[in-house]
């Protein structure tokens, strides 16, 4: 009896510290995308945007395998935060509340709302032009014959 | 018997954490010990992406009002394509807002690297490189201090803490009249603190010599000759022994510089190709 007893508590200390695979990752990035395969350049199939949770399928280097909206691609690991699940975290714990809470919190510090009110006690600063410096890109086809043409490599 | 309690508690231990678990005279003190643990989480929290990308267009627009911004389009789509292929090949290729690149009206020898992605370098600084290597290698030492985060790094600490009392504080939830304002005052404080170091002061000798390093291995990932970033700094050394202006005035010796890359030289280096020589001089020179 006491045997078993250990193990069942030996099992549960070892679940509810080590993180098993992890099933959700969030869009850390504005805008991104779900390409076909997991490379750069590749085919875009879905665009996602910033807090879009997508369900991770497996790890491919760098990238990311992903669902989202029912449609499976790649996404690089830069564009997500991974969000690990314990055993624990499976049932609720308070470290899954408290990260949960940050995630909250992370948008309420330097926010567009900061930022209106920055720019109204400062209208000389000019951000129009920060915005069409944001606006400007490079067409991806552009840039991966830049790339080509200067005998340089393409990203893994 | 004692051994089956002992081992009974530690599987209460185990799950005392988890939510809807309701042991009579064990749940209640762990509310009280949570909830004492979880600002202090809170405080520790560092300055996320996007808070990142905020404080960088306010850091580059504030640099905007001290140089006025090239209308070339022609060098800006270069730049551009440069620093995105070196961008691709960095340790972060992509940040909350992406990487862009603009160029300054100014025969400085300069280049800044807003937090969150912004890049400027200046008409002084293109005109300063001899062939698309060296402007990679620029590139690619702003570009590791934007991966480095070393923009943010400069924001005081005491300022940060305060960021993070005002937003996890109830009452100023509750009068959230009062909070944008005094949000807005640590804003300014904190551009003020990225952009004194920026253009003023510079980053710490350690913060430089590891984004020249960094660079290296962009460079020589993206296949550009990591040697350009030697190069370009021994002819900046040359030439500009006693000038105290721009990019000398916030970056360490020079000569330091140099020895750093030296060091840290990749074995493997490319050579430039004549198409990129023929681009660079078809747009640049």
């Amino acid at each position: 009896m006491n045997i078993l007893i250990s193990i069942v508590s030996l099992l549960i200390f070892v679940l509810a510290s080590v993180p098993v695979h992890a099933s959700t990752l969030r869009v850390v990035t504005k805008e991104n995308a779900i390409r076909e395969y997991c490379k750069f350049f590749s085919p875009v199939k879905l665009k996602v945007r910033y807090n879009d949770r997508l369900d991770a399928i497996s790890k491919e280097g760098d990238w990311f395998r992903v669902r989202f909206k029912g449609i499976k691609g790649c996404i690089h690991k830069t564009a997500v935060e991974e969000k690990t699940f314990t055993f624990s975290g499976i049932l609720g714990s308070r470290t899954q509340a408290a990260s949960s809470d940050e995630v909250a919190l992370a948008g309420k510090g330097f926010n567009p709302e900061v930022e209106n009110s920055f720019k109204s006690k400062y209208p000389e600063l000019n951000f129009q032009t920060i915005d069409m410096i944001e606006k400007y890109k490079i067409p991806e086809d552009k840039l991966l014959r830049f790339i080509k043409s200067g005998g340089l490599n393409l990203p893994q | 018997m004692k051994k089956t309690i002992l081992l009974l508690l530690v599987i209460i231990v185990s799950l005392s954490g988890c939510r809807g678990l309701e042991v009579k005279g064990v749940s209640k003190p762990m509310d009280i010990l949570a909830s004492s643990i979880v600002p202090v989480a809170k405080a520790a929290r560092p300055i996320s992406d996007e808070e990142e990308y905020y404080l960088g267009r306010a850091v580059a627009a504030k640099i905007l009002s001290s140089y006025p911004l090239s209308k070339d389009t022609k060098v800006v789509e270069y730049v551009n394509m440069v620093g995105q292929t070196i961008a691709l090949h960095s340790d972060k290729p992509y940040t909350y807002g992406g990487y862009h690149f603009a160029v300054l009206e100014s025969d400085e020898i300069n280049a800044f690297a807003c937090p969150g992605g912004i890049i400027f370098i200046t008409k002084g600084t293109i005109n300063a490189t001899r062939n698309e290597d060296e402007l990679a290698a620029v590139l690619a030492h702003e570009v590791a201090h934007i991966n480095n985060r070393d923009g943010v790094k400069s924001i005081k600490q005491s300022r940060w803490l305060e960021v993070v009392k005002i937003i996890g504080s109830k009452t100023v939830k509750e009068a959230g009249s009062e909070r944008i304002p005094r949000l807005v005052k640590l804003f300014e404080g904190s551009i003020n603190d990225v952009f004194k170091t920026l253009v003023v002061t510079g980053y710490s000798r350690s913060q430089e010599y590891a984004a020249d390093t960094k660079a290296l291995t962009y460079l020589s990932r993206a296949g550009y000759n990591p040697k350009a970033l030697e190069d370009f700094l021994q002819r900046l050394y040359s030439q500009n022994r006693t000038s105290q202006r721009g990019i000398l005035k916030t970056h360490p010796a020079t000569m330091n510089r140099i020895k750093n890359v030296k060091k840290n030289m990749p074995v493997k280096t490319a050579a430039i190709t004549p198409a990129r020589t023929k681009r660079f001089n078809r747009i640049v020179k």
